[in-house]
This record gives C-alpha cells, sequence and structure tokens, in this order.
C-alpha cells in the first residue's frame, strides 16, 4: 500500500543537500554564528521579498509576534482582538504582552472579517490579530478602512501565509503596522530549527524590535532598555536566504497540488475557494466534512495510508490555558463547527503525482462507498 | 536602525592573541556535519532526541535531577523565573556586576530587579543582601561571575530564613565548583548558556536548565513549548524558546570529545598568568579560593590607568577586553530605578579598573608570556 506522510520534510532536504552544507561551512569558516552577513542579507530580501521597508529576524513566529505588541506598547488594560481557530502563539503573545485576547468568530474560510471582529470591539480595543491562516489572507482592504477609521492597529500573523497575495499583488506582511512570520521548519519557509521574522514599514517598530530582540544594547556597553535574546542564528538566517531562491517555485508547488484536489475531490465535501486574482498559497489544504462522519473520514484515510490533521481540533477559547477568559462551549459557533468538521489532507512540494492520486482516490472512495 | 550586533561578535583580524576562537574551535566540523545529516533523516529538528541526550548529559554535569535545554542563557534565567511563579510587583535581588541578560530577563518576567554590590571577587555580596529584602522579594538571583562560584552556604542561608527561592545565573560556571559540588545544583534552580563566547558552545543561541525539582521541571517543558502538553491540549499560555535539535548535536559532541579539556586549558592558563602577574605592583589578581574550582570563562584582574593598559595591550595585538565598564545600576534602562553613583562602591570600583585577557583553550604558555611581558613594560616605562 502507498503511504502519504502529512509532511516529509527530508524531501526537500535531499533536493538542496548539496547547498545547505556547502553554506553551512561557510557559516562555519566565518568563525560569526551570531547576525553576520547571512542575517543582514536575509533581512534584505525577505523585506524585498514582501514588498516592506523592514525586515527584522528573531529567534522564532511566537517572539515575532511578542516583540510586535511589546514595540507597540500595547499592554496591560488594553484588548486585542484574534480568531479562537489559530495556533495557541498569536494569542498568547497578546498575554505576554499583559493585554486581554479578545476571541472573534471567523467565516466560512475559517478567516476574521469585518462582519466577526465588530462584534468585540470596545473602547479598550487597540489591535487585531489578522490571522492568515491556510495561506489565505484576510479580507485586508476593508478591515483597514474600518480600523483606520477606529485607531485600531492591524497586526498581521502571517505564521502560514508568506508570499500569498490580493488582487492588487500585495503580498502578506505589507498590510498591518506589522507583521509576524514564523520559519519553524512544518512551514512553506523554513529554517532547520526555530526562526522568526517581523516586517514592517514603521521605523519606529524597526528600531524598538533591534533593540529588544539584543539584550536593548545600543553598543557593546550601554543597555537603554531591558531587552531579550530573540535572535535568528546566522546559520539558520544562511539556509533562510538559500531557499528564499526556491520560495517561488516551491509556492507554485502547493498552489498546483491544491489545484488538483480542487478540481478532482468529489464535491461532496466542501473545498477551499480561492478568489479570482488572489494567490493563497495553502499552508494547509483543509476541506469540511460533517462533523458526525469526520474521525470516521480520518480513520479511513490512515487505513489507505494517506495520514491528514486538524488544525485545530480545540479552538483557543475552549483550551484549558484560557478558562481564566471565561469562554464556554457556544460562543463561537461558526469556529466550533469548523473545529468538529475540517480535515487537513498532505500538501508539501515534494508529494510526487502518484501520492497526489492516492490521496483523492481515497478520500473520494471513501466518501462514494460510505456515504 | 543598523544592526550593530555583527560587529559585536566579529573576529577581529587584528589581533594576534584574540578572546574570539571561533574559528579555530570547530575544524572538526565534518564530524558535526554527519550526524546533523542524519537529524535530516528523521525530519527531528525541534525537540529532538539529540536533545534529550544533551540535557541528560548536562544534569550529569550539574549533579542535577533534571536539565531542560531552550533557546538561550537568558530565556534560561527568564523561564526560570517564571516556574518559580514570579509575576508583576515581585522583585528579585541580584547584583549590579553582571551581564544586561540578568536584568533583561528579571524585567521580562514582569518583576524589578533590586540590585546589591559585590565584593572584590565580583560576586554578589551575601551579607548585604538581607537589607534589600522586602515583601515584595521572591528570588534571590547570584552570578557565577567569570566561572566563579558564589558563596552559595551563606546566599543560601539568607534564602532559607526569609523563604525565597534561589536562582543560579550560571552561564560562566559550567563545570564550576563550590565545595566540591558542581554550579547549577547548588540551589533552586541554574541557568547556562550555549552562546559562542561560552565554555561549551554551539554554532548560535541555546541554553539550559538544571533543577533537582521534578515539578519545576515539568513546569519549565511547558513553559518553553507554548504550554502544550500534547500536540492539541494547552495547560497555559507559555513561550516558544527551544534549543535547536542541530545545535544540540554541536553540544552532545562538545560535550563528549572538548569539553573537560576546554576546562582544564582555561585553569591551566589562568595559574600561569597569576603566577607571571603576581609580582607586578599595579596589578590585583583574585585570590584563589580553596573552596572553588574556577572554571575562568573570563580572566580577571585589576589594574591601574586600566584605559591605557588596555590600549597599550591591544595596540599590541593582544585582545583585552573590558567585561564590562558601566555597572547595571547605572546602565540608561535603570534609570527608573534610580539608583545614582557611590550606591555600589565595589561595583563600580571594580568597573573602572577590571581588565580581561584571553584565557580559552587555544591560547599557549608563549602568548601568556608575551602578554605578561606587555603588562610589565606598560608599568615599568611609565
Ligand atoms: C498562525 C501561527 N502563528 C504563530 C505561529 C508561531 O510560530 P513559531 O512556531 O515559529 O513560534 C505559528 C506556527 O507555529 C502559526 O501557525
Ligand atoms: C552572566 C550572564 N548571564 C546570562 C547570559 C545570557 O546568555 P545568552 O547570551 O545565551 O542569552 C550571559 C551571556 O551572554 C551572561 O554572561
Amino acid at each position: 500500500m502507498m503511504k502519504v506522510p502529512f509532511i516529509d520534510l527530508k524531501r526537500e532536504a535531499k533536493s538542496i543537500g548539496g547547498e545547505l552544507i556547502s553554506k553551512t561551512k561557510e557559516v562555519l569558516d566565518s568563525g560569526n554564528y551570531i547576525s553576520g552577513n547571512n542575517v543582514n542579507k536575509f533581512e534584505i530580501e525577505f523585506a524585498k521579498y514582501c514588498g516592506v521597508s523592514d525586515a527584522i529576524t528573531v529567534a522564532n513566529g511566537s517572539d515575532a509576534l511578542r516583540l510586535i505588541i511589546q514595540s507597540l506598547d500595547i499592554g496591560p488594560g488594553d484588548e486585542v482582538i484574534c480568531p479562537a481557530n489559530s495556533f495557541i502563539a498569536s494569542a498568547w503573545t497578546i498575554i505576554a504582552a499583559g493585554a486581554t485576547p479578545v476571541f472573534c468568530d471567523v467565516e466560512e474560510d475559517f478567516l476574521l472579517s469585518v462582519e466577526t471582529i465588530s462584534k468585540c470591539i470596545t473602547k479598550k480595543t487597540k489591535a487585531i490579530m489578522v490571522v492568515h491562516l491556510t495561506g489565505k489572507l484576510c479580507e485586508m482592504s476593508s478591515l483597514q478602512r474600518y480600523c483606520n477609521h477606529r485607531n485600531i492597529l492591524i497586526i498581521e500573523d502571517s505564521a502560514q501565509a508568506i508570499g500569498a497575495t490580493n488582487k492588487q499583488g500585495e503580498k502578506s506582511g505589507s498590510f498591518g503596522i506589522a507583521s509576524g512570520f514564523s520559519l519553524h521548519p512544518l512551514k512553506n519557509l523554513a529554517v532547520y530549527g526555530d526562526g522568526g521574522v517581523i516586517t514592517t514599514n514603521s521605523q519606529e517598530v524597526t528600531r524598538k524590535i533591534k533593540l529588544l530582540r539584543n539584550h536593548g544594547l545600543i553598543n557593546r556597553d550601554e543597555c537603554i532598555v531591558w531587552g531579550f535574546n530573540s535572535r535568528l542564528d546566522e546559520l539558520q538566517a544562511a539556509y533562510g536566504l538559500l531557499k528564499l531562491n526556491y520560495i517561488e517555485g516551491w509556492t507554485e508547488k502547493y498552489i498546483s497540488i491544491a489545484n488538483r484536489y480542487s478540481s478532482e475531490l468529489t464535491d461532496r465535501i466542501t473545498k477551499p475557494k480561492t478568489e479570482e486574482g488572489c494567490r493563497d498559497v495553502f499552508h494547509n489544504y483543509v476541506i469540511t466534512v460533517s462533523p458526525k462522519k469526520r474521525n470516521a473520514i480520518m480513520h479511513e484515510m490512515l487505513s489507505k495510508g494517506v495520514e491528514t490533521k486538524i488544525h485545530y481540533p480545540i479552538p483557543l477559547h475552549l483550551q484549558k490555558c484560557a478558562a481564566s477568559l471565561g469562554y464556554k462551549k457556544g460562543d463561537l459557533p461558526n469556529t466550533e463547527r469548523l473545529a468538529e468538521s475540517m480535515i487537513s489532507l498532505p500538501i508539501y512540494p515534494s508529494l510526487s503525482e502518484n501520492e497526489i492520486d492516492h490521496v483523492i482516490s481515497s478520500l473520494n472512495n471513501i466518501i462514494k462507498t460510505s456515504h | 536602525m543598523k544592526n550593530f550586533y555583527p560587529q559585536q561578535y566579529k573576529a577581529d583580524e587584528v589581533f594576534k592573541i584574540n578572546h574570539n576562537y571561533l574559528s579555530e574551535q570547530f575544524t572538526d566540523c565534518d564530524e558535526i556535519l554527519e550526524k546533523i545529516k542524519s537529524i535530516v533523516k528523521d525530519n527531528d529538528f525541534t525537540l529532538g532526541s539529540t536533545v534529550d541526550e544533551v540535557e541528560k548529559l548536562i544534569a550529569k554535569e550539574a549533579d542535577t535531577k533534571n536539565a531542560i535545554a531552550v533557546g538561550s542563557g537568558t530565556d534560561a534565567l527568564m523561564l526560570s523565573l517564571k516556574a518559580l511563579g514570579v509575576d508583576k510587583g515581585d522583585e528579585v535581588i541580584t547584583t549590579s556586576y553582571t551581564f544586561y541578560a540578568t536584568i533583561g530577563a528579571i524585567v521580562t518576567a514582569g518583576a524589578t530587579p533590586v540590585f546589591c554590590d559585590c565584593r572584590e571577587d565580583y560576586n554578589i555580596d551575601y551579607s548585604k543582601i538581607i537589607e534589600k529584602i522586602t515583601p515584595r522579594t521572591k528570588v534571590i538571583m547570584p552570578v557565577h561571575w567569570a566561572g566563579r562560584a558564589c558563596n552559595m552556604e551563606k546566599i543560601n542561608e539568607v534564602a532559607t530564613e526569609h523563604n525565597l527561592k534561589v536562582i543560579e545565573d550560571a552561564c560562566h560556571a559550567l563545570q564550576g565548583e563550590y565545595k566540591n559540588k558542581r554550579c547549577g545544583g547548588l540551589s533552586d534552580i541554574g541557568c547556562f548558556s550555549f552562546h559562542p563566547l561560552k565554555n561549551l558552545n554551539v554554532w548560535g543561541d541555546g541554553g539550559i536548565i538544571t533543577t533537582n525539582s521534578d515539578i519545576l521541571s515539568e513546569k519549565l517543558r511547558l513553559l518553553r513549548n507554548h504550554g502544550l502538553r500534547n500536540r492539541d491540549i494547552c495547560e497555559e499560555f507559555a513561550y516558544n524558546s527551544r534549543l535547536d535539535t542541530i545545535q544540540a548535536v554541536v553540544a552532545k559532541h562538545v560535550l563528549e570529545n572538548k569539553l573537560e579539556n576546554i576546562t582544564k586549558k582555561r585553569i591551566e592558563n589562568a595559574h600561569y598568568y597569576d603566577l607571571i602577574l603576581k609580582d607586578i605592583l599595579e596589578i590585583k589578581t583574585l585570590e584563589r579560593s580553596k573552596d572553588i574550582k574556577e572554571v575562568f570563562h573570563l580572566y580577571l584582574l585589576q589594574a591601574k590607568r586600566r584605559d591605557m593598559l588596555a590600549k597599550h595591550l591591544q595596540s599590541n595585538g593582544v585582545d583585552a577586553k573590558v567585561h564590562y565598564p558601566v555597572p547595571m545600576h547605572l546602565q540608561p534602562a535603570a534609570r527608573k530605578y534610580r539608583y545614582s553613583k557611590g550606591d555600589f562602591p565595589v561595583s563600580e570600583n571594580l568597573a573602572e579598573n577590571t581588565i580581561s585577557l584571553p584565557v580559552h583553550e587555544f591560547i599557549t604558555n608563549e602568548q601568556i608570556e608575551y602578554t605578561c611581558n606587555l603588562i610589565r613594560d606598560f608599568y615599568s616605562k611609565s
């Protein structure tokens, strides 16, 4: 039986292995392990790629968001609106800054919208954390109009959305006051360990984050604000820089796999829709099925060798860690229903046509025979 | 704003006798690269099995039950404070003679740093801790500066008496000992850094926490990984601070093949400096104590006309440095705590007079003699 793992990082490493090794040796020869030329170059190239003035690398995607919030002076007494269907880090960063996350519901496309956030706005709302989940941009122009009008800041969580664009060709990371990216090994643009990037057009944000990530130092001997240590290793920056050369090709691959799924999978499941002219980058390809049948379908897929996952089975407002925030089941009906209905299918550039065939035929068969 | 830190760590080609030895240290990188390749095969880039192995090895080094690898030494300190429940309004007593990270960690944890002067040996003055204790004090955070253990007996005594916890900033002190017990295992929690310029270093940032408490260990494992109990259940909102598996490979390699020699060589070098420098009147080396095994992350001395001496050494190819010229209570970042010059005379005096000489494992006896001759020349001429 053919086995299709949900993710397989060694295939990519194999395809660029030689280059990775020679990059590694270059860094080792330089004797420069923290923030050398590779970090500088990667920041410049990353900013260019996203179409912003500045990119600042940090230790991981969670820290990227945490540093953004801290640099915006959001803290105790402030509220930040955030979708509950996201990775926990989106909400944690708000809590880490001492502010309060206010969970909003999402639309059928898993994303927040003007409609869903407007129910959560209070006098204390300082910002919204816009999560471009699965690599699909939220409807940014209406959100920008709504928020600008009310002096609410937009922070983008672009961890899953490198290279996603709207109809105007504007990329994720270029809409908000600042945006956080993750370079975690499972992301579309990934390094071989933890890593993160912040993009912004605000010089003030850049200045503050560059201080905070490096102990608040303005030179070796002078510390003007107590900061911490959150840096991208030089080695990881070298890998990131190398992979930026490939990201466009890899993104096209994600999209072409998604296109096959969308055209060949049975219409008896709900598939993601890309709006004409936009580019969704499909960090995940998420379908929805009847909640009653979801687990059985996943189980049957696995028995056919296809590994699937759920992003994410327990919404943030119902996690144990959120207990003190006072939410209960039923508060975010769309989010909760989606959490019970969704399935993520394997999608990564090194997936072969045979494997894609196998995923499609397996799922179509399961749906046809059992439902 | 420009990144300034590339310069901060750059191997400086001008010097013959460098502080920075990184281009020499990993000449055996092929061996390490082979191991890294096997990690790629296992898709094992974060919290991989090599991280577990490094944790076991460090626990053995510090003689503690547990070790928990994290993103950096700074994160180690900050997460330790969080694990002990430190939060807004709490106070942490620490030394004014330390690296910025010690204080940054306290502030990041939400607490207020309360500074205490140090003794002539650069370590916190245990006799003055008691004056600093208030109802808000939660933790004492001594720093084993330069790899020389603090008097932990006295510090633990104060802590026990006032029901405080103790976290050792042992970032300089891996394999250091106080009364035959290892640093990092002398209190509630110990914190180490794997920064490229530390005695045990990796190819980027990294750190590790040691503790005998299973409860704290369990808590720290949650705190470093988003508070996740498993992939889907989040117990508490928490940080992402992990040692990359590939860095763990490097750490393991150094632990298994090099650390003993690194420590041994640093101690030998320091003793050789001690021996040659002891009769130069303008120089004061530290008195060595039988109770303490120093591991010499830095070799420090107090020197008359320090800045001139530093220039003299530098212009003759010796990378003499100052760690650090401005104590923490006088940093711009500390302004809001309203300390002033004169508050901590010992720290301030040390900051004005201290110079550090290269002491790493690649420094030879000839280089030490050369350096010491330069120092002798400097004082005999002027
Ligand atoms: C939506 C989202 N936000 C934030 C993060 C955090 O990134 P990291 O794992 O690099 O800390 C992730 C990824 O894990 C994510 O998917
Ligand atoms: C005394 C002390 N504490 C903490 C740290 C922080 O370690 P790291 O650089 O790994 O964050 C350092 C080193 O930089 C240090 O010298």
